[in-house]
């Protein structure tokens, strides 16, 4: 019963989700090793430019795999009215959304620590110096990406909407990483510190710095806006018309 | 012991006044069947019940606790066949069941709930294959498995072959014997005259009639109408019927036995009972009964 029976659900079903697959595992895993070891190979300062844009990629895993794939799955579920069915349960509202969190931030974590042992093997980019800030920084990072692809849900108003609307989410924090190459670059210094604030940025951050402050703070103020976002406005059933 | 106590609760979504203070009270073990048509009310009334919504005014009790309030004490004691749910539409009916069994303390055993819904030859089956019919017995097996002292049922035979639903009725019934206090909402009236104690009769938000009197309707509603043979007035029937326009119409329990009594008469005169139809009652008739009776 409880949390361990939602999070071996939504394990279950992550995994069991062939479309899903493709955007959440396949292209953001391909994009994490694929990058650095191009960049590795065609650089001429390769392991340094694989070791950034292998960073870089970790907001990749975590828009795709943790926000975008929980809040797919959400709206969908929403809409095919499981999530109100999973309240007729004894389950607690916050074990379902906790229990759904947790398991989609485990596999989150699972597939960012591959991807780091892949590029070490096939582009010589080096180990973290520090394991525990790595390690610390990734596994926040998931929860609190969860976290917000759970809120946003909110926003989403049907199914076949949910993967474009989280897009731009993708997008702005891919570009915020550096992982899509130098286009950040181009853009204003003050669009650049906006984006520094954003939670996949924070994380970034730490695993290239080993700063640890900061990026916490950063992470601790986006739980606490998920946590109330989805007190306020998440939806168990479709809107009725 | 009263089980579910409803006093004076209101509703509104906007402008629309789903439930328009309604009360009624359920005792312990007993069936009390909810009875009205599309949109009378009686899904949002399951769901207020429930928890899932919260009553703009009034009071809602379900084993003494207040289900908006104390949602999770309530759940954890009672079972809910939704009227609209969803499933995972890829996973077995025995794999919906075993998931369902997670989240539920103490559940009953996989085979005894598929037994109790006969739903065992489809247990291999994926949730996406399933009729209607046989959506509505997983959901009945869902709503079975935590052994729940009481069970709200929205419409529950809705979709089910005949056989399906007198097998549902036997599970309900058995439990009921156990125990278990029912709830259920339907618009067939035979399913509330063979499954229910006790009755209410809900339209547009609010209960129209209750006990005794819904009760009363529902018995007579059945109807038997056939052309008036030439020469016979009405007051020569065995039978008291009502004249719409040349059809003699006549209101009984028993619209088979009716129609028996007024062929034989029929025949020992040499008449014959032209455009003659036989009708059990249905909850259309029964709501003409009322604005009738009402006028």
């Amino acid at each position: 019963m409880s949390y361990t029976a939602t999070y071996r659900l939504g394990t279950r079903l992550f995994w069991q989700d062939r479309a899903m697959l493709l955007a959440s595992v396949v292209t953001p895993v391909g994009l994490s090793v694929g990058l650095p070891v191009l960049a590795r190979h065609v650089t001429a300062d390769g392991v340094a430019a694989a070791t950034q844009l292998s960073q870089g990629m970790a907001s990749i895993l975590l828009s795709l795999t943790a926000f975008m794939n929980v809040a797919v799955a959400l709206t969908t579920r929403r809409d095919q009215l499981v999530l109100k069915r999973l309240r007729a349960t004894g389950l607690t509202d916050g074990q379902i959304l906790s229990g759904q969190i947790a398991s989609t931030a485990t596999q989150t974590v699972i597939l960012i620590v591959l991807c780091a042992v892949a590029v070490n093997l096939l582009a010589d980019v080096p180990f973290p110096a520090n394991p525990l800030v790595y390690a610390g920084a990734v596994v926040a990072g998931s929860v609190v990406l969860a976290t917000l692809g759970v809120a946003y849900t909110a926003v989403i108003p049907r199914t076949e909407l949910a993967a474009a609307t989280t897009m731009p989410v993708f997008v702005v924090s891919a570009i915020a990483a550096g992982a899509m190459g130098p286009i950040r670059e181009a853009l204003p210094a003050w669009v650049g510190s906006v984006l520094d604030l954003l939670p996949t940025s924070a994380v970034v951050h730490a695993l290239r710095t080993g700063e640890v402050a900061l990026p916490a703070l950063n992470l601790a103020v986006w739980a606490v806006v998920g946590v109330v976002a989805i007190r306020l406005w998440f939806r168990w059933e479709p809107r009725r018309s | 012991m009263t089980a579910i106590h409803v006093e004076e609760v209101r509703k509104r979504y906007g402008d629309f006044a789903a439930v328009n203070g309604i009360s009624f009270e359920v005792a312990e073990g007993e069936i009390f069947a909810l009875l009205g048509r599309n949109g009378a009310g009686k899904t949002t009334a399951i769901e207020l019940l429930a928890g899932f919504q919260q009553p703009d005014g009034g009071t809602c009790r379900v084993l003494g606790l207040d289900p908006a309030r104390d949602r999770a004490a309530v759940r954890r004691r009672t079972g809910i066949m939704l009227q609209e749910a969803g499933f995972f539409p890829d996973l077995t009916v025995a794999q919906t069941v075993d998931i369902w069994r997670d989240f539920t303390a103490a559940p009953r055993p996989r085979d005894e709930a598929l037994e109790l819904a006969g739903l065992v030859p489809k247990a291999g089956t994926r949730v996406r294959q399933l009729s209607g019919g046989e959506r509505r017995r997983l959901d009945l097996a869902l709503a079975l498995l935590g052994r729940p002292d009481v069970l709200f049922l929205d419409e529950p035979t809705t979709g089910m072959d005949p056989e399906a639903r007198r097998n549902t009725w036997d599970v309900i019934r058995d439990l009921a014997r156990q125990g278990t206090t029912v709830l259920l909402t339907t618009h067939y009236l035979d399913e509330a005259q063979r499954l229910a104690a006790s009755m209410a009769i809900m339209d547009r938000g609010e209960i129209v009639a209750s006990g005794g009197i819904a009760e009363t309707l529902a018995a007579r509603s059945g109807r038997v109408a056939f052309r008036l043979p030439p020469g016979t007035a009405p007051d020569d029937l065995p039978l008291p019927v009502t004249l719409e326009g040349e059809t003699a119409v006549c209101r009984a329990a028993d619209p088979d036995l009716a129609a028996q009594t007024l062929l034989s008469w029929a025949a020992e005169r040499g008449l014959r009972l032209a455009g003659l139809e036989v009708r059990t009652a249905t909850l259309e008739d029964l709501f003409l009964d009322l604005s009738r009776s009402a006028r």
